[in-house]
């Protein structure tokens, strides 16, 4: 019985999250449209609220293309891969107060595992599809990625210092509810390091150099087509939602706001991610993207060092005050 | 000599990062700017005069039939070669067109043609959605043409008084023009109204200006 009710809770989960990816695809477009003082898409429905329908049936139904020259098994694995561990990911972010599938103790270190396998699926796609581009692609990704987990994982540890825990709930717990108790203001160098990082973890602009669509076709995903480009589409903006979801656990104060919300208690939570997502769009809409050696420069020499620095300054806060 | 390409920052900007702030304050008040998009299908795009869009025949009110007088005069300064005449010698010596027919997948659009006509027989209309799917539909005989001028007329609302700009080339002199050309043009389009490229061409203001002074200028 319980087993039935962690399963229904799991596909609600996954509906939502798959739901969301379909529409931030929307707002993307919208948003950037807005920018560029175009309108995005306006034909499928109203103001083209039904776009993402549309482009999820079209890429359900088209041609599923596997370069002769791929290794095949690899290629059918690699989007899969990326995908699932975006998914699994989920498991363990605390919407509210007790709505997570798996409260387990090692959250924040789950979730840096899952995110790193998911960028085991982008090399194995870059290497399977046996193009140079998607070679060049997977490469380039897996330096980033390398490059920029470290400063990632590097930046929460002082949240974990203050919080003493790895449970992502116990995180938003040690925050307490006040506005101005969150880990926002006294791990402020923690979460710039943290911002910039999510943004190359998730190849997103500035960093996007995995894709770079102007020097790299698309890079890791150029020989994908149909359902299997469409994973690899969802799989990037799970982990967008996913990083925004701990960005907002560990800095924002999760599901706390300024009052409660009756019925609905992940109103805040979910408010936080939504304003983190505008700023990723926002992000993209105005930034170049950088040139690969800042991006290694960046992460080496600036985000490890900042983050090793608040490490300490942490250490020293908390070794003063007790 | 010292170049200094960017604007120096202190290192509160650097901090700060004050460029990237810039770069996101206009992205965000373009946010909630206007769109200048124009919704094609459902909005048109304003036409202008001079348009260079579907071929036509202007009907002769007086006769009901095309004003050509088979010339050939279009056929050869046509660049592109798409304009297709034949005609045999009537009784009283006239030429009388046995085809008139366009290319229309060959024409380039220069609107010689049009200017060239010394009577105004051939025009270019502001119709510019006439895609379709096979060939022949975009071959165009004489009827054809006739029927785009009659279809044109008919849904921009012009009459017969309707001039095209190119039957009037910018900076002709009414006096030059063939006598079936000398039409009621807007004001805008004589020669007082006109400039060719930057430099306004101010006829002479002592003298009227004569037609072979015209020539040399």
């Amino acid at each position: 019985m319980q087993i039935l009710i962690l399963l229904l809770q799991i596909a609600m989960v996954m509906a939502i999250v798959l739901l969301h990816v379909a529409y931030l695809t929307y707002f993307e477009r919208k948003i950037i449209g807005h920018m560029q003082v175009r309108m995005g898409p306006m034909r499928v429905g109203w103001h083209g609220l039904l776009q993402p329908i549309a482009d999820g049936i079209k890429s359900f139904f088209k041609e599923d293309i596997i370069p002769q020259q791929a290794d095949k098994p690899l290629f059918l694995a690699a989007p899969i891969i990326c995908l699932v561990t975006m998914l699994a990911a989920l498991a363990v972010l605390p919407f509210a107060e007790g709505w997570v599938l798996a409260d387990i103790n090692i959250g924040l270190l789950f979730i840096f595992a899952m995110s790193s396998l998911a960028s085991y699926g982008i090399i194995l796609a870059g290497w399977a599809s046996n193009s140079k581009y998607t070679f060049l692609g997977g490469m380039r990704s897996m330096a980033q990625v390398i490059s920029y987990e470290i400063p990632m994982g590097l930046s929460l540890v002082g949240v974990m210092m203050l919080s003493g825990s790895l449970n992502l709930s116990e995180i938003v717990a040690a925050q307490g509810t006040s506005i101005f108790s969150i880990y926002l203001f006294p791990q402020i160098i923690g979460f710039f390091v943290f911002f910039i990082a999510m943004l190359a973890e998730t190849n997103r602009v500035p960093f996007d150099l995995p894709e770079a669509e102007t020097e790299l076709v698309s890079g890791y995903i150029t020989e994908y087509s149909g359902m299997r480009y469409a994973m690899f589409f969802m799989a990037e903006y799970i982990g967008m939602m996913i990083l925004a979801s701990i960005g907002t656990v560990c800095f924002l104060g999760g599901w706390n706001g300024p009052f409660v919300i009756p019925f609905f208690p992940p109103f805040w939570f979910i408010l936080k991610v939504y304003g983190f997502l505008f700023v990723f769009i926002w992000i993209r809409a105005t930034l170049p993207r950088y040139r690969y050696d800042q991006l290694m420069a960046i992460g080496w020499k600036l985000l490890i060092p900042l983050a090793l620095l608040n490490i300490f300054l942490t250490g020293l806060f908390k070794a003063l005050v007790h | 000599m010292k170049v200094q390409y960017k604007a120096k920052r202190n290192l509160l900007q650097t901090i700060l990062q004050v460029e990237i702030l810039q770069g996101l304050a206009l992205t965000l008040r373009k946010l909630f700017s206007r769109p200048i998009t124009r919704q094609y299908p459902d909005e048109k795009p304003p036409m202008y005069a001079g348009f260079r869009g579907q071929h036509a025949l202007v009907r002769d009110p007086l006769t009901n039939a095309s004003k050509c007088i088979g010339c050939m005069r279009c056929a050869t300064v046509c660049p592109s070669r798409c304009i297709h005449i034949k005609t045999h010698p009537g009784d009283s010596g006239q030429r009388l067109i046995d085809q008139y027919a366009i290319d229309v997948l060959r024409c380039v659009f220069c609107g010689y043609c049009v200017e060239v006509c010394p009577v105004g027989a051939i025009t270019m209309t502001e119709v510019f959605e006439y895609a379709s799917y096979d060939r022949e539909a975009i071959y165009f005989d004489q009827e054809i043409l006739l029927a785009n001028w009659d279809r044109f007329l008919e849904q921009t609302g012009y009459d017969d008084t309707y001039v095209n700009p190119f039957w009037r080339p910018r900076g002709t002199l009414e006096s030059r023009l063939a006598a079936a050309m000398r039409r009621d043009v807007p004001a805008d389009w004589t020669i007082e109204g006109q400039f060719v490229g930057t430099k306004v061409r101010q006829p002479p203001a002592s003298k009227p200006i004569t037609d072979t002074e015209a020539a040399h200028a």
